[in-house]
């Protein structure tokens, strides 16, 4: 069920008037689980089985984990339960098929038959939740939570459940165990982070894919200047689908009265790699600070195995995308890019005589570079994709220039809000007269889209 | 030389409140929405209006809605109101009262209208169209059609066998899906999914939608913005005007007989009309239409004969028979006119120009089609069979 669809409407429509009934009762985690599993299963009821396994035995395991001595053991059980789900599910087949090549590489015969299983939508996101729930009870930094309900919904929660913001439990867990006191102001902040993500994601997203997908979808047929747009499209198409999921997931969360965490913060004005990534995905990357680089040490043992930490960090990140080398190698330029901007933004060249929007240009270049990476089909393409970007012809790329127009407002709006002027555009007639554009826009201009999220095939 | 310094302390964007839970950028009041929302709503209710006052439609006497522009429904909306406004014969069915093969200057409406010696006759034909659309046609879009006179054409084609019926369960390709029932009543052989469903009834609910489609296909050839920025990257969608109402629509396809153009006998093995969707729907069409204050003149084929097989033949004129069986017993004025000639036939059911004209001599001259010109008083039930 996607958000921008009329079926998710008629959900809503369907599921709120009775969350507003029951919200002050005992009821309300009953029927947030139970809508949540509706939501989940309308893609594929088998989905269910997986997400309540992975529930089931973290909710056990944990409270086993507060009553024994051996919490270690049982932390090892659930984390090592959830990684098994994924590397069954989204990683069995790429390390077969490496292992089959290997195999052949050596001259073996044997062919491991590859498995072929569904990747189950959001199996990351949700198995990432759990995980931080289990170790943030080890570290005792929260406490289990004793109601099976009320975990089985911080899990599944609707509204983040298939692409994040992959909350805490610090944060969701004790919105759930209150009672939910609904503002008007939260419904009108839902509504407004729920348009802004609906035209993100429909009359952006959706707009830019299909120049990108023709261009990459034969990238042999197409020279520099076609390219490099479809890599610049690109990199905004995959902003503004995935921070348009995340707005709206935020809105509807919103308007039932939750508030979950940010994930994008206008990541394509950062002034180095550091900084962008803490304003993309924000919650999968502070979720890889927490579990994965401060444990290995963060930067606490000096300068090489802050390194070492920071790649590994980097390269699991490219991992946790996809089960493809193509994002092992994004994430490793990644990593490399983080390692020597570090260095970088320790001179004082960097730091002093270079303008900020010269930083923020660079950044982005790389950025738009390293996702060359991440949307070819093959190594084969990008490397075209790059050869011809690099050694330039001119052939006009018959680029949309309402499309370009469309991308550069948005970043002039975002350059505008982080400035001194923010004010401008908190003024009622250009907040209501945007509100009006966007709707105007979506209602007249927009065709029907049923194109998926393209965090979901994570 | 570069020398290590201290990075300055940067002001953070967001406050932690903001950084937890997020921000809103664009926070809107409840004054604010509803500020939004009424500019919303004036702006797409007074388009269509602004838009008809701008669009001039003046259609000639042989109009018929381009090919392209045969999902337009509101422009048939508005030529159907246009049409009824000014007393004109309203000629209603599919594509062989639109004119598969024959241009404007040659249809059913042209000849009718040539040979009473006025111009009163209105194609409202649409392509495409079959009896379970049509349906949906006159429900949604058909009210302009009121207390006017209607000559409906029955296309027994619909009749041929269980997949031209939509009675067969594998996937057909549907024209005017927009105008299908969605969920009070089933189609076999329309698989739309639940999405697609209820995207059409949402849709239906907007009643700025037609509109919409309408100026799409004006300007943007009937795409999206979207698409049609693609086709053209450097092309202002503001000033583009692709297609006109008021556009003749060429003609389609060689004006070739049947047997020029190389078609077979076929041995068509027709439905029972008691479950068959089709006969329903266009039964639901005259009743309808009768309700809005018409007076229906139904001219049943006349089918092409001669393609038939013996045994075909007779189902055909089973099916032909309980048609006008119906209509007599609903009072329901009806014509079946005599085959045409083999050669004045395109195909199974779409008659050459000659055979236009051939046909319209036949209702003007037929019994049935001058007590439709009676005032409705003086009207009988019965219709004719010659």
């Amino acid at each position: 069920m996607l958000f921008h669809t009329w079926v998710f409407g008629v959900f809503f429509l369907v599921f709120y008037p009775v969350y507003l009934a029951v919200k002050g009762t005992r009821l309300r985690d009953y029927w947030l689980l139970l809508s949540s599993y509706v939501f989940y299963g309308w893609w594929n009821p088998l989905y269910l089985l997986l997400i309540s396994y992975s529930t089931v035995v973290d909710y056990f395991v944990v409270l086993r984990m507060a009553k024994s001595r051996h919490r270690k053991l049982w932390l090892a059980l659930a984390v090592s339960n959830n990684l098994c789900l994924l590397a069954t599910f989204k990683y069995a087949g790429f390390v077969t098929e490496n292992l089959n090549a290997l195999l052949a590489a050596m001259g073996g015969q044997y062919v491991i038959p590859v498995p072929n299983w569904l990747l189950p939508v959001g199996i990351s996101f949700y198995t990432f939740q759990s995980m931080s729930y289990t170790i943030d009870c080890y570290r005792r930094r929260i406490q289990a939570e004793p109601r099976f309900v009320r975990f089985a919904t911080f899990v599944s929660l609707f509204p983040q459940l298939v692409a994040g913001p992959i909350q805490r439990a610090s944060n969701l867990l004790p919105q759930l165990q209150q009672e939910q006191k609904i503002t008007l102001a939260d419904v009108t902040d839902g509504l407004s982070l729920f348009l802004v993500g609906l035209f993100k994601k429909v009359a952006l997203a959706d707009y830019l894919a299909l120049y990108v997908d023709k261009v990459y979808g034969a990238p042999g047929h197409y020279q520099g200047p076609a390219l490099l747009l479809a890599t610049a499209a690109f990199g905004w198409q995959i902003y503004f689908d995935f921070s348009g999921y995340t707005d709206m997931a935020r809105g509807i969360a919103r308007t039932m009265g939750y508030k979950l965490m940010l994930n994008f913060n206008h990541p394509y004005l950062a002034e180095g790699l550091g900084d962008f990534w803490s304003r993309w995905h924000i919650s999968l990357s502070s979720w890889f600070k927490d579990y994965v680089y401060i444990p290995m040490g963060g930067n606490r043992e000096g300068q090489l195995k802050t390194y070492r930490n920071m790649c590994l960090t980097m390269l699991i990140s490219g991992v946790w995308h996809g089960a493809t080398w193509m994002f092992v190698i994004w994430g490793a330029l990644h990593a490399l890019g983080r390692v020597f901007t570090r260095e970088l933004e320790k001179t004082a060249f960097w730091m002093e005589s270079v303008p900020k929007f010269v930083k923020q240009m660079l950044v982005y270049a790389f950025v738009t570079f390293a996702w060359i990476f991440f949307r070819a089909r093959s190594m084969g393409d990008a490397r075209v994709i790059i050869s011809r970007i690099f050694s330039p012809q001119w052939v006009d790329p018959a680029f949309p220039l309402l499309a370009a127009m469309l991308v550069l407002m948005v970043w002039l709006y975002q350059h505008l809000y982080e400035s001194r002027a923010r004010w401008a555009l908190q003024l009622a007639p250009v907040k209501v007269g945007l509100a009006t554009c966007m709707i105007l826009y979506l209602a007249m201009m927009v065709g029907s889209s049923d194109r998926p999220f393209i965090y979901f095939q994570f | 030389m570069t020398s290590s310094v201290q990075a300055p302390e940067k002001t953070p964007v967001l406050s932690r409140e903001e950084a937890l839970y997020g921000s809103v950028e664009m926070p809107l009041s409840v004054r604010q929405w509803i500020w939004a929302a009424a500019v919303v709503l004036l702006v797409l209710t007074g388009l269509p209006v602004a838009g008809k006052r701008r669009e001039t439609f003046r259609p000639d006497p042989d109009y018929r809605v381009p090919y392209e522009m045969s999902s337009d429904y509101w422009l048939f909306e508005r030529y159907s109101r246009l049409a009824a406004s000014e007393s004109k014969t309203l000629v209603v069915g599919d594509s062989v009262v639109w004119g598969e093969y024959v241009p404007a200057d040659e249809t059913l409406s042209h000849y009718l209208a040539a040979l009473a010696g006025e111009k009163k006759f209105a194609n409202l034909g649409l392509d495409g169209m079959y009896p379970v659309a049509q349906a949906g046609l006159l429900e949604q879009y058909g009210e302009g059609i009121s207390n006017s006179r209607v000559i409906l054409h029955f296309n027994p084609l619909w009749m041929a066998s269980r997949e031209h019926d939509l009675r067969e369960g594998k996937e057909f390709r549907f024209n005017h899906p927009q105008l299908l029932p969605q969920f009070s009543r089933e189609i076999p052989a329309y698989k739309a999914s639940f999405a697609d469903r209820l995207e059409i009834v949402a849709e239906r609910l907007l009643p700025f939608r037609p509109w919409v489609r309408h100026w799409r296909w004006e300007c943007l050839g009937g795409a999206d913005l979207a698409r049609w920025t693609l086709a053209h990257p450097y092309a202002s969608p503001i000033s583009a005007v692709v297609k006109s109402a008021e556009g003749d629509a060429p003609v389609r396809r060689a004006n070739l007989s049947w047997k020029e153009r190389g078609a077979t006998v076929q041995d068509f093995p027709w439905v029972e009309l008691g479950e068959s969707p089709q006969w329903r729907a266009f039964r639901d069409s005259v009743e309808m239409l009768r309700r809005q204050g018409d007076t229906v003149l139904v001219v049943v084929g006349p089918f092409n004969e001669y393609m038939l097989t013996p045994r075909s033949r007779e189902g055909y004129r089973r099916v032909v028979s309980e048609v006008g069986k119906w209509l007599q017993e609903t009072g329901v004025l009806y014509f079946v006119p005599p085959s045409l000639p083999s050669e004045y036939y395109a195909d199974a059911s779409h008659p050459l120009s000659e055979g236009y004209a051939m046909l319209g001599r036949e209702i003007l001259a037929s019994e049935a089609f001058a007590r439709l010109l009676q005032p409705t008083t003086e009207k009988s039930t019965q219709g004719t069979n010659r």
